[in-house]
């Protein structure tokens, strides 16, 4: 399944394997040495895609992926080394271990798996923290498990050398090795569980609200990228045949994220072209270190002039580039900008549904403050429902409410005989509900088409997922911007994607907050027209915020009021705009007249 | 029970020193978002004044100052170039760059200083001990503990009623609308690297008189912990730095006191694990950060 193009990723693979044969060939021409540059340089290419499989596509910077290279480099090497050294020096095997002696492939292939085991693992226990903490936390990893290799003597020898592994990693075995795991890497961008991904990276709360379960997708790439970390420390590990738990900690951890960052997290041509900056810069410094003459200039001997120069370099590139020097896009994505096929309008089924929303005698306390104050309202099917009141009266809590961002400190939120009350905010799209925001919430580096599709994905089992997205775009008449980055269009324009996603979720009750909201006359009347052709199309519900009052008149079959948390009138719009308690809280007292 | 004792009060300078070392950590990130790994720099260059001032024969009681004194330059320096550029950046972008800051001053300690440790004078009387009825302590340990608790009320009356300290709090709940208050941000983020230096500088005085030496990846290892600490405690949250601080001194020495010989080795794998058990329950921390509340939807 792509979420992309088809001719994008094919461009690609087909890329990476010419730059893999012709790093291969030209190797060859320059002899041993060469050949064991590019083959140190396949592997930390495999680790750093590794890397940016999880960080880029999750946005969590991760330090702890070198303890899974680690980890696939040590159980490699215990299946792999001859049993003869084996039962001399390791003491600690079983027997069963011990007598094992497997060729380089299968012992790859095992080291993956168990990698790939340990890291679910761990991924299921560290998997609830966000941003920083679960960076630190991974940091944590790194340390454990450095502890635990240094600390199980007799199966890892320690902090000593561990040697005698077989030297069988060619350069052809880690320009394999490198392909495969670059279209991986590359795959799982486009891939379904990618796509969900980095829109839970660009934005956790609008993820959730269309049915993406981030911390779900997140543990899929953690794995990924654990087993594509193996791969690399079983070939390292074998290309070495000697090698110590020092090899898998802070150093080359720095050194490898250096190169994903200096060359763009989030993609597969930023992690190529990071690590051959960053290896080339490598070996012209190196030169320097040892001191040399240039022009009858002695330049001293600078030990660590890599590790500052790399540093210097980093702070450049950070300073000017955060985003790394090939940005947020694949080079197929630049070169080839994709036009996804325009939808038609009526793909969008009608979908019927008898179940009145019931919100009953909710309450929202927030320490001291009751934002939300026994509140009892009904939607009913294919309603209009105009919810207003002055700033602060509690409308954004009680959406927040209905859609499971938060939950009541008292009552019931019921859907037809369904209790929705404390529904992850991730269930609630499949319930028929979805929403926008007060504060635009769209994946601004994703593009509109995949915006949209995201959310059609993650809905109704993500059936008719492309003819979904095509009419929702169609109907909110953005379709022409498909290609475009969301985060570069208008404001108006965004506000219409982020109502084009939610409609992909097929909802039958849809909670706009503040659809209108900075938009000017043209454009709000504009929306009242597409909102008015889609409640009588599709027959959507619709619980409509907004201080327009102009827009609640014309939309609106009824309104409620509330003010400070309370409920203060339920009427035809006609009602509300004569009832005194409601020209009092916008007006103050004594206005009445 | 003299055992357990004994231990406990190492626990409490141990812990301590982490709990100042998580409190600058949690200041800085609180204010402006960034995870500094330059942290233990700070440390290790307070060290080194420690040092210098042991061979050039300045009074102990002067030297600290000034050790502690360029700790908060330092941080100051450091917030001003390599900092300021990435101020609005993303939490990554500004970890990397920390990240960066660390190892360049690294291998500047082992070029222009030395790679390996140097020994700092330390007075005597620091390592001499003190009995309690049965229990036998160290005065670098009561030094200990007794400097982080007058810091800790020190920063507890600051953080309440001084101007700046009131206005770091603010920062660290909603920096834009702090911003909109009037609060300079440039005043705020300095002042939370100023003190987060003097913490680490503080730290590094107590950590020095321990040890009565000084290297290049001195800072490293306290300010790992210091990191493991702020999370522990709730990233972003000052009170939960210091709890997290000393609940980390506190697995720390009890481990060491306690495991079987045979698993000693694996004490920093136990510790770090009954960490994460702990966030596994509570992944906010301890005691979350007020900022978490304030997200709005």
């Amino acid at each position: 399944m792509f979420t992309s193009s088809r001719q994008h990723f094919i461009a690609a693979a087909l890329a990476i394997v010419v730059l893999a044969v012709a790093g291969v060939v030209i190797a060859g021409l320059f002899g041993a040495a060469a050949e064991r540059v590019l083959t140190v340089f396949f592997i930390s290419l495999i680790a750093v895609t590794g890397i940016g499989v999880y960080s880029g596509n999750s946005g969590i910077l991760s330090f702890g992926h070198l303890a899974f290279m680690g980890i696939g480099a040590y159980v490699s090497g215990l299946l792999t080394l001859p049993a003869g050294l084996k039962m001399a020096t390791l003491r600690g095997l079983p027997d069963w271990l011990a007598a094992t002696e497997l060729s380089l492939v299968p012992a790859i292939i095992v080291a993956v798996l168990v990698t790939a085991i340990i890291a679910l693992l761990i991924g299921i226990a560290i998997g609830r923290l966000e941003g920083s903490a679960a960076s630190i936390a991974t940091l944590g990893l790194l340390v454990i498990v450095h502890g635990v290799i240094i600390g199980w003597r007799d199966v890892t020898r320690g902090a000593q050398s561990f040697f005698g592994v077989p030297r069988d990693t060619t350069l052809l075995v880690a320009a394999v090795a490198c392909v495969i795991a670059l279209i991986a890497a590359r795959w799982y961008r486009d891939s379904l569980s990618g796509l969900r991904l980095r829109a839970g990276r660009e934005n956790a709360i609008a993820a959730k609200a269309v049915g993406i379960n981030v911390q779900r997708e997140r543990l899929i790439a953690w794995v990924l990228s654990a087993a594509i970390m193996a791969l690399s420390g079983a070939l390292i590990a074998h290309f070495l045949g000697a090698f110590s738990p020092k090899k898998f900690y802070f150093h080359d951890t720095f050194l490898l994220l250096a190169m994903l960052i200096v060359g763009g997290m989030t993609t597969v041509t930023g992690a190529i072209s990071g690590t051959i900056l960053i290896t080339v810069i490598t070996e012209i410094l190196r030169r320097f270190e040892s001191g040399m003459s240039i022009g009858g200039f002695e330049l001293p001997a600078v030990f660590g002039t890599t590790q500052i120069g790399i540093g210097l370099l980093i702070l450049f590139a950070m300073f000017r580039m955060s985003e790394g020097v090939m940005g947020l896009k694949e080079w197929e994505e630049r070169v080839f900008p994709y036009k996804p096929k325009r939808g038609k309008a009526e793909a969008l089924a009608k979908r019927h549904s008898d179940d009145r929303l019931k919100v009953d005698h909710v309450a929202m306390q927030f320490g001291g403050l009751r934002a939300v104050d026994d509140v009892s309202i009904a939607v009913n099917p294919g309603e209009i429902l105009g919810l207003i009141g002055p700033n602060g009266s509690g409308k954004t809590t009680l959406l927040n409410i209905i859609s499971g961002v938060l939950k009541p400190t008292e009552g019931d939120v019921v859907l037809g005989d369904r209790s929705i009350t404390g529904v992850a905010p991730e269930k609630i799209a499949d319930y028929g509900i979805a929403r926008t925001f007060q504060n635009i919430r769209l994946f601004p580096t994703l593009t509109v088409y995949q915006n949209v599709l995201a959310a059609a994905l993650s809905t109704h089992g993500g059936k008719n997922a492309e003819e979904r997205t095509g009419a929702a775009l169609a109907r909110l008449g953005i379709d022409e911007r498909a290609g475009e980055d969301a985060g570069t269009l208008s404001y108006g324009e965004q506000r219409r994607v982020e109502i084009a996603r939610a409609l992909a979720c097929e909802p039958t009750l849809l909670l706009l907050d503040e659809p209108a909201a900075g938009m000017n006359r043209e454009e709000t009347d504009d929306l009242i027209d597409r909102l008015k052709v889609l409640s009588a199309d599709l027959g959507l519900g619709v619980v409509l915020v907004d201080h327009d009052l102009k827009l609640i008149n014309e939309l609106c079959d009824r309104i409620v009021v509330l003010n400070e948390g309370r409920l203060i009138a339920d009427g035809a719009p006609a009602e509300i705009r004569e009832n005194p308690a409601v020209i009092e809280a916008y007006l103050g007292p004594g206005k009445t007249a | 029970m003299d055992l357990f004792l004994q231990q406990t009060v190492n626990a409490f300078a141990l812990g301590g020193t982490y709990a100042l070392l998580a409190l600058g950590l949690a200041m800085v990130f609180s204010t402006m978002g960034l995870i500094n790994f330059a942290h233990g720099e700070l440390m290790t260059i307070a060290g080194y004044i420690l040092m210098a001032c042991g061979l050039a024969g300045v009074p102990f009681a002067f030297s600290i100052l000034l050790a502690i004194a360029a700790a908060v330059l330092a941080a100051v320096v450091m917030e001003r170039i390599a900092f300021r550029p990435v101020r609005n950046a993303s939490g990554a972008t500004m970890l990397v760059t920390s990240f960066a800051v660390s190892m360049i001053l690294q291998v500047l300690f082992q070029n222009f200083i030395s790679a390996r440790s140097q020994a700092v004078l330390v007075p005597e009387i620091l390592s001499e001990s003190v009995r309690f009825g049965g229990l036998v302590i160290g005065v670098n340990k009561i030094a200990a503990i007794a400097t982080t608790i007058v810091m800790l009320i020190f920063l507890d009356r600051f953080m309440k009623h001084h101007r700046i300290g009131i206005a770091m709090r603010a920062a660290a709940e909603d920096f834009s609308v702090a911003r909109l208050m009037g609060i300079r941000a440039n005043t705020v983020i300095a002042g939370a690297f100023a003190l987060s230096g003097f913490l680490a500088g503080v730290a590094a005085v107590l950590w020095v008189s321990q040890r009565a030496s000084v290297d290049p990846l001195m800072g490293f290892t306290p300010v790992l912990k210091a990191f493991i600490a702020a999370i522990l405690g709730g990233l972003g949250s000052l009170r939960g730095a210091v709890a997290g601080g000393f609940l980390l001194g506190f697995i720390e020495i009890y481990l060491a006191a306690y495991l079987p010989a045979g698993m000693q080795e694996f004490r920093d794998p136990i510790a770090l694990c009954l960490v994460v058990l702990v966030l596994i329950f509570r992944p906010n921390g301890l005691i979350p950060s007020p900022a978490l509340k304030a997200e709005k939807v």
